[in-house]
């Protein structure tokens, strides 16, 4: 029989061990294929943060380091001129202005905190009051019990995460510098080799689409980045001036929520407003604090000069898309997931726009197909 | 020669790298070593199969190729279909090289004739290169100038020939 088959016994017992053997491996691997998921997610959930932070970062260094590799310094050597600069700079700026006591500052802010809150609600409710002898209809809400709760909530919320964010910072501050060195160093070589994976026949297209994309994006991230701080420094000298205590605080939260567009920099400016209306009353301090997060930060400094120079045209997202971004941020990735939400879909708008504006110059139906149809 | 000796100093390896088929092609003839380790960093090698497109007239292109190894046929497609072959190219030939500076349509068609490795050099790259490495870029610039300007004058001497030609046959049809 096994001359009729053209195979020895010996020849048949490993192909059917071969095919049981793949088989099983076959339906191991259908079985287990949604452990295989969560086990991948598992094994990446807390690196999305520092690979994205590290990216941000090598963006923003990325002309610095370039400097000095123009001096004829070679890259890696010019990213450890760069880190060694950038890490005196942060001590010298510590050492001039003193490192604020962030502390003690947030231990503080945790004892005012309650007294803030009840204090808004106090006043929200004296508002309340007014209104409802003019409007009795709304006695049914209870408007301030509500707000109350909530923000009680929301508080124990902060308070539940400081801890944890305190090791995740920590975490940060050592894979950042690292991540963003090889991103640094390698950048070119890494999206070289993923650029060569596609298929000849689209290689010209994407390597044209990658270079406009890279542009706008490098340009994008660094315009927001630097508009943020800016913000920030600016709120921090103007609340300076006043008796307000946190200015560094205040700043911090102003420029983070500046990154998000329209939305962001009236919560931002929220808890300024709040704490100079508990602590310094209705008086002329007050009035300069709202001067210089309205009119000096947004309208004078981000609309006029800012926004014109650092960013261009192409990144406004409607507002529809930025409240989804918040919202499906926030559900992703908690109160970072909202700030850093908008600029993700900016980027990702940034992606579709110039790819639309690559196919319409080029015209990829042309490309492809002759005018008799037939795929070339 | 003693091949232990001849094994270290091999010579026929240099000639296997992409630095060296680089310095064969006469646009980067003027580039010195370092600056054809550079360039190796900035081109791209791609493998085509054999009856492949590298691209086809109108599109508009990004770069020049060169040929490493293998064929291409350059030819253009008539209304009806029809092809004319407008030239055969082997290993070290280039084409391609109007698109490197500007996005202009490219005039021809090419197609692989078989298995063929093609070096690839693209104008976003060159774009690049000339911010961050001026001196090289500008060597490969000129060699580039130099190029298109024999082709050029290639041109406007089969330009005169033809018009002579053209007088002379006019002048024989008047008699």
């Amino acid at each position: 029989m096994s001359s009729q088959s053209g195979m020895s016994r010996a020849q048949v017992a490993v192909l059917y061990l071969t095919l049981t053997a793949a088989i099983a491996t076959g339906i191991a691997i259908y079985s287990s294929a949604s452990t295989v998921t969560v086990l991948f997610k598992t094994a990446t959930t807390g690196l999305f943060l520092p690979l994205l932070l590290s990216l941000i970062v090598s963006f923003l260094l990325d002309p610095v380091v370039q400097f000095f590799e123009d001096k004829k310094i070679n890259r890696t050597l010019s990213i450890f001129i760069v880190y060694f600069l950038m890490s005196a700079l942060i001590f010298l700026l510590l050492l001039i202005v003193g490192i604020p006591n962030w502390e003690g500052m947030i231990n503080a802010l945790k004892a005012d905190f309650p007294r803030y809150i009840s204090r808004a609600i106090e006043w929200l409710s004296g508002l309340l009051a007014v209104a409802q002898q003019h409007f009795p209809f709304i006695e049914n809400y209870d408007l301030a019990e509500r707000l109350r709760s909530t923000s009680q909530s929301f508080f124990g919320l902060i308070l539940m995460e400081t801890p944890r964010s305190a090791i995740k910072i920590g975490s940060l501050l050592l894979l950042v510098p690292l991540f963003s060195f090889f991103f640094l160093r390698d950048n070119r070589r890494i999206m070289r080799s993923i650029i060569s994976l596609t298929p000849n026949r689209y290689f010209e297209m994407v390597l044209d689409i990658y270079a406009h994309v890279s542009w706008q994006l490098s340009h994008f991230i660094r315009g927001r980045i630097l508009e943020a701080l800016i913000i920030g420094i600016v709120i921090w000298l103007g609340l300076s001036l006043t008796d307000i205590r946190y200015a560094p605080i205040l700043a911090v939260i102003a420029g983070a929520t500046n990154l998000v567009p329209y939305i962001g920099p009236l919560i931002g400016m929220i808890p300024g407003l709040v704490i100079a209306l508990v602590d310094l009353g209705m008086g002329g301090q007050f009035w300069w604090i709202l001067c210089v997060y309205v009119l000096i930060a947004q309208i004078i400094l981000d609309n006029f000069i800012l926004i014109p120079i650092l960013i261009s045209k192409v990144s406004n997202l409607h507002p529809l898309w930025v409240i989804l971004a918040i919202i499906m941020g926030g559900k992703l990735y908690g109160v970072m997931g909202m700030i850093i939400g908008v600029p993700i879909a900016s980027i990702i708008n940034i992606t579709f726009l110039e790819i639309h504006q690559y196919r319409r110059t080029f015209n990829l139906y042309n490309r492809y197909f002759t005018n008799r149809g037939k795929l070339l | 020669m003693n091949p232990f000796w001849s094994n270290i100093f091999r010579s026929n390896g240099y000639k296997q790298t992409l630095a060296y088929f680089l310095s064969t092609i006469p646009m980067f003839k003027e580039l010195d070593d370092r600056e054809l380790g550079f360039l190796e960093n900035i081109v791209h090698v791609r493998n085509y199969e054999a009856e492949e497109i590298v691209f086809s007239e109108g599109d508009v292109g990004s770069g020049m190729y060169s040929i490493r190894s293998g064929k291409v046929q350059i030819f253009n497609r008539d209304e009806q279909g029809k092809e004319t072959e407008q030239a055969l190219l082997e290993v070290g030939d280039f084409f391609g090289e109007v698109a490197l500076t500007a996005s202009r349509p490219r005039c021809a068609s090419a197609r692989t004739t078989e298995p063929t490795v093609l070096v690839g050099l693209f104008r976003s790259d060159m774009l690049e290169a000339v911010r961050r490495h001026p001196v090289p870029s500008a060597k490969i610039m000129l060699g580039l100038n130099r190029v298109i300007s024999d082709r050029l004058l290639q041109c406007s001497v089969q330009l005169e020939d033809l018009k002579q030609q053209l007088a002379a046959s006019q002048k024989q049809a008047d008699e």
